[in-house]
């Protein structure tokens, strides 16, 4: 199955929120939305979800306008909440059967969910009586327990402990085994990059990048190159303003063009004492900072 | 519809879990159960033998005859009183009403002229009045046996009968004034309180952030519509087990209320006034209903029901006054009245009143009905409108008129 959205324009008001957006993503692949704050992702998700109308373009599975009827979606919002005072598992089949279960079978899979989290225990206890983690969890039922199509998770691994996170994790990798759609929207770019395999930046309601991360990364001007050595005071002296030094201590030689990549690796061993030498591929993070933050 | 049928069923049984709504619905149950049997109550400590303590009256004249001929007046003129003469001075007289022996004293000069002597006067205290009228009668009857007639006659013709007999072609008021007034102040608190209720639910869901998932998981209308349902079902079922219980009580304890001609009135609705109640309460009930639950989607706190609110709360108040102002001037068939008969937002109370207290023609009923019917229509798909676009609205309540504008946009 696969998912697109085309040339979506969206207006509130006099404010332009998306200008023609365009971004596809498939089934049995994790796709990742990323942006800053206020740059329309929330927007696009609510138009992928039919909670807004576009005033452009379209939601299209498999290149037909998607049925709503047919294809499930299951949301976990950036802004958690369900109703604090009521019994869990009551909200839990009742979000459910809004999805189009019946009773019987929203209860049944409820039930499995819980136990799949570890919170059984906990089933028919108001939701204000556990903490912001476990709320979370609970939370991620409502987007899962009606086996949809598509899953959108939005910052899922916020407000989790290391172990919660790992089990979100495994959660996330069978979802995608099972070959759903998985849309991801995060700013913590460790997790998309383990994740998912396509990205779209989005920027001031603009695609600014979209495709597959592997090919983002390769295709990424190849023009630099990251040295390990014992005495960066020499290789300093000699690219002079050419060579900075990366987080973790090595250096990054900015060569003139991709095409003296050779030459200089040959120069860098003959010359110096090199531990190791290797062409710089950005880290998500770069790419982001370098492509949402165009605007600021 | 499925939807709307999970989000009813889901909505209304957390109203029958809500120990507000369970609590104050036996409350009230139990509060009608206590008066009811008042009669009963009241009659266990009765004794037969022992008549009750009466309030004591004192009549204190110098000329002994006088004392005795508004004496003789006075006892049937005060029923619930015990009427004695005063013995000793007048301060003899004071002081047992100051130490509560008795409740108040006359002190006649002559038949026409009295001091009225009491401890605490009473904002009702109508014993002057009482007393005014009796010793006018003295006086008259007086006059006549100096003018020649015996005592007998005197009486005979102060004691003259009128009979009548009045014929009630439309509504007698004097008898449907009070139940009226009831079904009225129900519909009234009940529309106020459960429309806030639907505002603050609403405003609830928004604040507590379990909108960003209802909003992807249900359309507005159905939740609009499911929610003002339930609630209006519930509010309906308070009312049956109020005014039921009520039924059931009075029919327990008929025979001790005996001939009570308020209790009595109350209690003979017309069967058919039952069926317009129902039928104006539930659309009235449905369009303010409508209209709270829009309000309270563009409030982002809950603190902020109360003042976004107010404009519903002030129009239903207003439309409260109308009714109220001409209920007790006698004429509900006013030219405001009759206005506000056909006014979606007012006819709930102002027609039904109508029919309650005076003739009303069929086709004015059958087009109030419409035109009411026709607008909570129209105002529910409106308010689920407004309701979708003020879910989502976070920050400061916006203004009503950027609210149309971006429904109509939507």
């Amino acid at each position: 199955m696969r998912l697109e959205l085309k040339n979506i324009d969206k207006a509130f008001g006099d404010k332009q929120v998306l200008k023609g957006v365009s971004f596809t993503a498939e089934s049995g692949k994790a796709f990742g939305l990323l942006g800053r704050n206020g740059a329309g992702k929330t927007t696009s998700i609510r138009i992928l979800m039919d909670v807004f109308k576009a005033n452009a373009g379209e939601v299209l599975i498999d290149g037909k306008p998607i049925d709503y009827k047919k294809i499930q979606i299951g949301y976990l919002p950036e802004e958690r909440g369900l109703y604090p005072k009521k019994i869990i598992i009551d909200q839990l089949s009742y979000f459910a059967q809004l999805k189009g279960m019946t009773k019987k079978d929203a209860v049944v899979a409820v039930d499995a969910w819980l136990e799949r989290l570890g919170m059984t225990e906990y089933r028919n206890k108001r939701l204000d009586t556990l903490s912001k983690g476990n709320q979370q969890k609970i939370q991620l039922v409502t987007a899962l327990a009606h086996n949809p199509d598509i899953v959108i998770l939005d910052e899922p691994f916020s407000g989790l402990d290391p172990v919660n996170a790992m089990l979100l994790k495994d959660v996330v990798k069978e979802q995608i085994a099972k070959g759903k759609i998985v849309l991801f929207s995060s700013h913590q770019m460790s997790y998309i990059e383990e994740f998912c395999d396509s990205i779209a930046i989005i920027n001031a309601g603009k695609v600014a990048l979209h495709g597959d991360l592997y090919d983002i990364k390769r295709n990424y001007p190849r023009d630099r190159l990251v040295v390990s050595t014992t005495k960066p005071e020499l290789i300093r002296r000699d690219f002079g303003s050419a060579c900075t030094e990366t987080e973790n201590g090595a250096l990054l030689l900015q060569m003139a063009s991709p095409d003296e990549k050779s030459a200089v690796m040959k120069r860098l061993v003959e010359q110096y004492d090199v531990d190791e030498i290797k062409v710089f591929e950005p880290s998500l993070n770069d790419i982001f900072v370098q492509y949402a933050g165009e605007q600021v | 519809m499925k939807q709307l049928g999970t989000i009813f069923r889901f909505e209304f049984r957390g109203y029958l879990k809500n120990k507000v709504f369970v609590g104050t619905t036996v409350f009230l149950v139990i509060a009608i159960a206590v008066c009811m049997f008042i009669p009963n109550i009241t009659g266990l400590f009765k004794s037969e033998d022992q008549p009750a303590d009466r309030s004591v009256i004192l009549i204190y004249a110098e000329d002994p005859q006088l004392g005795a001929l508004v004496k003789q007046y006075f006892d049937p003129a005060f029923p619930d009183f015990e009427v004695k003469l005063a013995e000793g001075s007048l301060e003899d007289v004071q002081a047992q009403i100051t130490n509560g022996s008795a409740d108040c004293a006359f002190a006649m000069d002559s038949a026409s002229s009295y001091t009225y002597y009491v401890d605490n006067l009473s904002m009702y205290d109508a014993n002057t009045a009482v007393a005014e009228t009796v010793l006018k009668e003295v006086c008259r009857v007086a006059a006549m046996v100096e003018h020649g007639l015996s005592p007998e006659e005197a009486a005979e013709i102060m004691s003259a009968q009128i009979e009548s007999r009045t014929v009630t072609l439309g509504k007698d008021q004097g008898q449907n004034f009070l139940y009226t007034y009831i079904m009225i102040m129900a519909l009234y608190m009940v529309i106020l309180l459960y429309g806030q209720m639907v505002a603050t639910n609403v405003a609830t869901e928004k604040s507590s952030r379990a909108m960003e998932v209802l909003v992807t998981s249900a359309k507005p209308t159905a939740m609009m519509f499911g929610k003002v349902l339930a609630s209006c079902l519930a509010g309906l079922l308070q009312l049956v087990a109020v005014f039921g219980s009520a039924l059931l009580f009075y029919n327990l304890n008929k025979s001790a209320w005996g001939d009570n001609p308020m209790i009595a009135s109350i209690f003979n609705i017309p069967v058919s006034l039952f069926g317009y109640m129902l039928l104006y309460f539930v659309l009235g009930f449905l369009i303010y209903a409508f209209l709270y639950g829009a309000i309270g989607s563009t409030a982002s706190k809950l603190e902020d029901i109360n003042t976004s609110v107010m404009p519903i709360t002030f129009l239903f108040i207003i439309a409260f006054m109308v009714v109220m102002i001409s209920m007790s001037s006698g004429n509900t068939d006013n030219t405001l009245m009759k206005v506000c008969s056909f006014i979606p937002f007012t006819s709930p109370m102002a027609m039904f009143t109508r029919i309650c207290m005076s003739t009303v023609p069929w086709y004015e009923i059958v087009l109030s009905v419409a035109i009411l019917l026709g607008s909570t229509v129209g105002v529910g798909f409106l308010s689920a409108k407004i309701y979708s676009v003020g879910v989502l609205l976070y920050g400061t309540t916006p203004k009503i008129g950027a609210i149309l504008k971006a429904v109509w946009k939507a």
